[in-house]
């Protein structure tokens, strides 16, 4: 199948609905809001148009709450409870190509040296579909960090929109051909946007001055909602807490955030991240010095959530923009 | 499938009460077999966890030599804390680990060692005290200066007298100005100065000093002054960490993951990494 209407997208979303199958895509949640959300019928799924879901799919892999394993106890016999086995098949519809380029990236987190099982059984039973970006807004900048907006990375396939009804499909990985078939087709167009730095300057910048007045001076702004990083396709930072009472209840893990006062709090009351700067300078540090040592890649898609969500005009591009230096290349 | 995240379940075989805030607690495995093949190095850390409070982090404190339990130390500061507070023989809680980089034990034979520690930074030197004790031939001179603000507030001080006694061992105790009792025997002093007046030459030993920031501080210029060399030096970062395992993203220090790449460093290192510990 080499090319799909909207309504045969649609009718195919129903069929894997109907097998049981979780389906995620954009879905106007109320008015003004689009969020990648489970469908309830195929005819949510927004397919008109260009539209940046606030959040991003990360959220199948590494839900805002999980539950580790439960906990029982009697007396001082304490029973651990897994969670269950099975994760239920899921699909993402529509994810953007900076949505999926999001998983190769969190995989390398989740199975360096110790391998995350709860994290890669999600994994393992998630499929994206990744529809090219034929527009793209003033926040976008993944032409920065490496991406593009037809980027195949992470995607199981590939929609192109043809502008006339109609979807081009390709097929990336047996996960992809299992749902859609054997398909090698592409067209359409994919819009960059302008290539705004150069992130080996951002970390350079982030090194050479670490200790300097620029990350208090440009996060006063900041009420450290943690917005940015839980709209973030990559931000996977995690608190492990426990849900219950003495008796019985679950060990979860949270989302959390390097933005929060609490995030690096030690019990003697130091925090060596005691001012909003420190913890602006972390997440820039992090995705662009951190992680590519590490890892050798950015930490960072470009999807420009963090901006367009920030209750504040701050965020990733807003803030870069800001280093002297980083003017576009 | 194994569960990166559950803990094994540990019996606790002892409770001992240090100070009005400070317990030890000692555990040992309810599963048999993983009794039997745990092993870990001084200067390793776990997370324990109080079923219901949650988990923290603290030092496995008992000796690696010792194989028929493990030890942990803390000071009642929090939720988790004030659930191990009440903890009693016979109870189970959680235990991950061992995690993070423990000393190099291997690399400082044949040299002396000494000890620096403030307050409740006693218990991941106290391990490694043991762990020399019982390796005494692979060691030299060991010193020891142990410091804390009142008497009230030492910990491990019926240790401090049995270490005193093996040879060629010496022990200095010592508390601030003003925290000593009339039957103090000790010294009265913060721990950098009480060690530059024993004048215990460092140009040959390896140095562990753990404690208060200001203590380090304070500590590192008089060791330079005995003839330390900052790659001879060690310390354990105390930076926050949930998983352990570097995957929760907060004990990053600079790019340094202190739970994976530390939480043992020299100063050499240290002073390699940007000021976020």
């Amino acid at each position: 199948m080499n090319t799909l209407t909207r309504d045969g997208l649609r009718k195919l979303v129903g069929e894997w609905m109907a097998a049981g199958k979780i389906c995620v895509g954009p879905v106007r949640v109320k008015p003004g809001t689009v969020l990648f959300a489970r469908l309830t019928s195929p005819e949510e799924l927004l397919l008109d148009g260009w539209v940046r879901p606030a959040n991003s799919i990360k959220e199948l892999l590494l839900p805002r709450n999980e539950t580790l394993y439960g906990y029982r106890v009697e007396k001082n016999r304490i029973e651990l409870l897994d969670p269950p086995e099975t994760i239920p098949e899921q699909i993402a519809i529509c994810a953007h190509p900076c949505d999926a380029a999001a998983l190769p990236i969190l995989d390398k987190v989740f199975n360096w040296d110790f391998r995350d099982e709860a994290y890669n059984r999600r994994r393992e039973a998630t499929t994206v579909i990744t529809l090219v970006c034929a527009e793209h807004d003033e926040e976008c900048f993944c032409t920065s960090v490496g991406l593009a907006p037809d980027a195949t990375g992470g995607s199981d396939a590939m929609l192109y929109d043809l502008g006339d009804g109609q979807f081009a499909v390709s097929s990336l990985t047996e996960k992809g051909r299992a749902i859609l078939g054997e398909a090698e087709a592409h067209g359409g167009h994919a819009s960059a946007p302008p290539v705004r730095f150069d992130p080996k300057q951002i970390a350079r910048f982030a090194v050479d001055r670490f200790a300097d007045p620029f990350w208090q001076a440009h996060s006063l702004a900041c009420v450290g909602c943690g917005a940015c990083a839980y709209t973030c396709p990559v931000c996977h930072c995690f608190d492990i807490v426990d849900e219950g009472n003495g008796r019985e209840g679950v060990r979860a893990r949270n989302w959390d955030a390097c933005q929060f006062s609490l995030f690096t709090l030690h019990a003697s009351g130091h925090n060596p991240r005691h001012a909003q700067g420190d913890r602006q300078r972390q997440r820039i540090y992090h995705k662009f010095h951190v992680y590519p040592e590490k890892f050798g890649e950015t930490l960072c898609t470009g999807c420009g959530n963090c901006a367009r969500n920030c209750p504040v005009g701050l965020g990733v591009l807003p803030l870069i923009t800001e280093i002297p230096h980083a003017e576009p290349v | 499938m194994q569960n990166l995240y559950k803990p094994d379940l540990m019996e606790v075989v002892g409770v001992k009460k240090h100070t009005s805030d400070v317990k030890s607690i000692s555990l040992r495995f309810q599963d048999a077999e993983r009794a039997r093949e745990f092993t870990f190095r001084v200067g390793q850390f776990g997370i324990f966890s109080a079923f219901g409070a949650g988990e923290s982090t603290f030092n496995i404190c008992s000796s690696s030599n010792w194989r028929d339990h493990i030890e942990f130390c803390f000071r009642k500061v929090g939720r988790v804390t004030e659930a191990l507070w009440q903890v009693e023989e016979g109870d189970t809680v959680g235990f991950r680990g061992p995690y993070g980089r423990g000393y190099p034990v291997e690399e400082w034979r044949g040299k002396d060692l000494i000890f620096l520690g403030g307050g409740i930074a006693m218990p991941p030197i106290r391990c490694a005290i043991w762990y020399a004790l019982e390796n005494r031939a692979d060691y030299g001179k060991i010193t020891v200066v142990y410091g804390a603000r009142t008497v009230g507030d030492l910990v491990f001080v019926d240790e401090l007298a049995e270490w005193a006694k093996h040879p060629n061992v010496q022990v200095i105790q010592c508390v601030d100005p003003g925290g000593q009792t009339p039957d103090w025997s000790g010294e009265i002093g913060f721990v950098p100065t009480v060690f530059e007046r024993a004048q215990v030459p460092a140009g040959h030993a390896v140095s562990l000093v753990i404690g208060p920031p200001i203590m380090i501080k304070n500590t590192i210029p008089v060791l330079e002054r005995m003839g330390a060399r900052m790659s001879d030096v060690y310390t354990s970062l105390e930076n926050r960490m949930k998983c352990g395992v570097g995957k929760c993203g907060r004990c990053n220090a600079g790019p340094v993951y202190v739970c994976k790449e530390g939480p043992v460093f020299t100063f050499q290192e240290l002073q390699a990494m940007p000021m976020d510990y």
